[in-house]
């Protein structure tokens, strides 16, 4: 994106300024109703049936991909980028788990249940899920077709090779796990259909992150940048330990900056 | 919108869904780019300089607007709705509260301070706070012309002549003494401060990834038949269905929520 105006910012009267942001006020409502008739889209797309079996890790035991719904009628599924070799999971969807936590509870009860999906064995996922404080339901697909039927795992090969299929195409992704979202229905009969799935940039506007860095002056400031997350950490791997309310305010710059291994889209971990 | 729940769908092969979301992608990624262009144009916008002096008081005693920035230049203030006299916090605030706590680290490492401002006392907001387990910063404005100037707090003079200026508009129906929005500010290296950019109304939407998941999901957000859109939102410790209450029995996980 290009930069701003922070070189050079115009400073002038409020009646300007007044002028200005209307005019803009007016493409981003355009933008709102834009997002609101794609979503009615959305909602109008087939749905196909599942037919095979899958069967996950959870804290509770093996559990199918209709027991995920919990009781409700629809599940979404985050694919979040953890390898069963890998030590941690992905920084850049750990952005976005952080997110996860404030969302599950309102969309319990919009009849949506909200979970994650890695393909790491269950043991590393609960581990990492402790250390990142998160209370978000986290299953294992380890040893299961579903990561790569929904393609988001990928094979050593294809890695090789630098070419496999995510996104809807053919296309080189640097790593053996892709992050996306995948939704599911379940109708009266106990029937499951796949009713969507979104990749890449997909993701992005569950990251409040970036709804905030698209109103701040600099905004996602990436530029210079080898790729646009690179400067993503894990929450509790960051220089400046910021919290709110201070129980940490202390001077924490002299904390150890620990490399994060595993770049969503820079490269397998490890 | 156009609500969908409970209307049958029609099952197709993977191959006939595939055609379907392909042609689906290419509009949605139409969408992502617009939205980069306008966040190109939001940076473009002149700034306006902040002459008047406003002073907040905090855990940590009063701080000026300046000081809020807390050493970095770039400073997003949400405007929660919590008015001096209410006895808690607006529910759709708080769903969006939710959701600041898993971005402060990540926006703090970005030189952006993201904290709430209301203009209820202090010693209520902390109640609030603790009540909701919520970790971000949040000051009082009470006593401060800044709600009134960034336009979301209201006379009563205001309300009951139908005089009140919100999301950029003369409002004549607007009933409740606050109002919900974002507000952006720059400190440049001689201290002075500027305001960039506020917004109001449908513009909190993307701050709640709540909205987001709801889009993706066959039964939207469901809201038709609800005296008001947003009716269907509690304070999270006010559902029926205590979903968390469950995942704490079964790991016995530390509350992470107020992040």
């Amino acid at each position: 994106m290009t930069q701003s105006t922070m070189e050079r910012p115009k400073v002038v009267s409020r009646e300007e300024w007044l002028a200005a942001r209307k005019a803009l006020l007016e493409k981003e409502k355009q933008l709102t109703r834009q997002n609101d008739a794609l979503a009615a889209e959305r909602r109008n797309l087939p749905h196909v049936k599942v037919e095979k079996e899958y069967v996950f890790d959870t804290p509770k035991g093996k559990k199918t991909l209709a027991d995920l719904f919990e009781g409700r009628s629809q599940l979404i599924l985050y694919h979040f980028m953890f390898g069963p070799e890998w030590n941690e999971g992905c920084p850049s969807c750990s952005i976005l788990g952080d997110h996860i936590d404030g969302n599950v509870q309102h969309l319990a009860n919009r009849d949506v249940t909200l979970l994650a999906v890695s393909r790491a064995p269950i043991a590393k996922i609960e581990e990492f899920k402790k250390r990142l404080g998160w209370r978000f339901k986290w299953a294992s697909s380890f040893g299961n077709d579903f990561n790569r039927d929904f393609h988001v795992s990928f094979t050593k090969q294809e890695v090789a090779q630098k070419e496999m299929y995510y996104n809807f195409k053919r296309q080189f992704f640097p790593s053996e796990e892709g992050p996306g979202l995948s939704v599911f229905y379940k109708n009266e009969n106990g029937e499951v259909f796949h009713t969507y799935s979104t990749y890449g940039r997909g993701g992005e506007s569950m990251m409040g992150v970036y709804s905030y860095l698209d109103i701040a002056p600099k905004g996602r400031n990436e530029e210079g940048l080898p790729h646009p997350m690179m400067w993503v950490r894990h929450h509790d791997r960051y220089e400046q330990d910021y919290y709110a309310d201070g129980a940490n305010e202390a001077d924490n710059t002299d904390q150890v900056v620990k490399a994060a291994g595993a770049w969503c889209c820079g490269g397998a971990a490890d | 919108m156009t609500q969908s729940a409970g209307k049958s769908r029609k099952v197709a092969s993977r191959e006939e869904w595939l055609e379907a979301r392909k042609d689906l992608l290419v509009k949605e990624k139409q969408l992502t780019r617009q939205s980069d262009a306008l966040a190109i144009e939001r940076r473009h916008l002149p700034w306006v300089k902040v002459d008047k002096q406003y002073v907040f008081d905090t855990p940590k005693g009063k701080k000026t607007l300046s000081d809020l920035f807390d050493g970095r230049s770039q400073l997003i203030v949400y405007h929660f709705m919590f008015g001096p006299e209410w006895k808690e916090g607006c529910h759709g605030c708080s769903m969006i509260s939710d959701h600041i706590g898993g971005s402060t680290q990540h926006l703090a490492n970005r030189d952006v301070t993201l904290l709430a401002v209301s203009r209820a006392p202090l010693s209520k907001i902390d109640e609030f706070k603790k009540r909701m387990d919520w970790r971000f910063r949040w000051v009082s404005s009470f006593g401060s012309d800044f709600n009134r100037d960034y336009h979301v707090s209201f006379s009563e003079e205001d309300l009951a002549k139908g005089d009140v200026e919100y999301n950029f508009t003369k409002q004549t129906s607007w009933r409740r003494d606050e109002a919900p929005g974002a507000s952006v500010f720059y400190k440049n290296e001689k201290g002075e401060v500027f305001h960039t950019y506020s917004t109001y109304g449908r513009g909190n939407e993307q701050f709640m990834g709540v909205y987001r998941y709801l889009d993706l999901v066959p039964k939207g957000r469901d809201e038709d038949g609800l005296p008001n859109p947003s009716a269907w939102v509690k304070h999270h410790d006010r559902y029926e269905q205590d979903y968390y209450a469950d995942a704490k029995a079964e790991q016995q996980t530390k509350v992470a929520g107020g992040r």
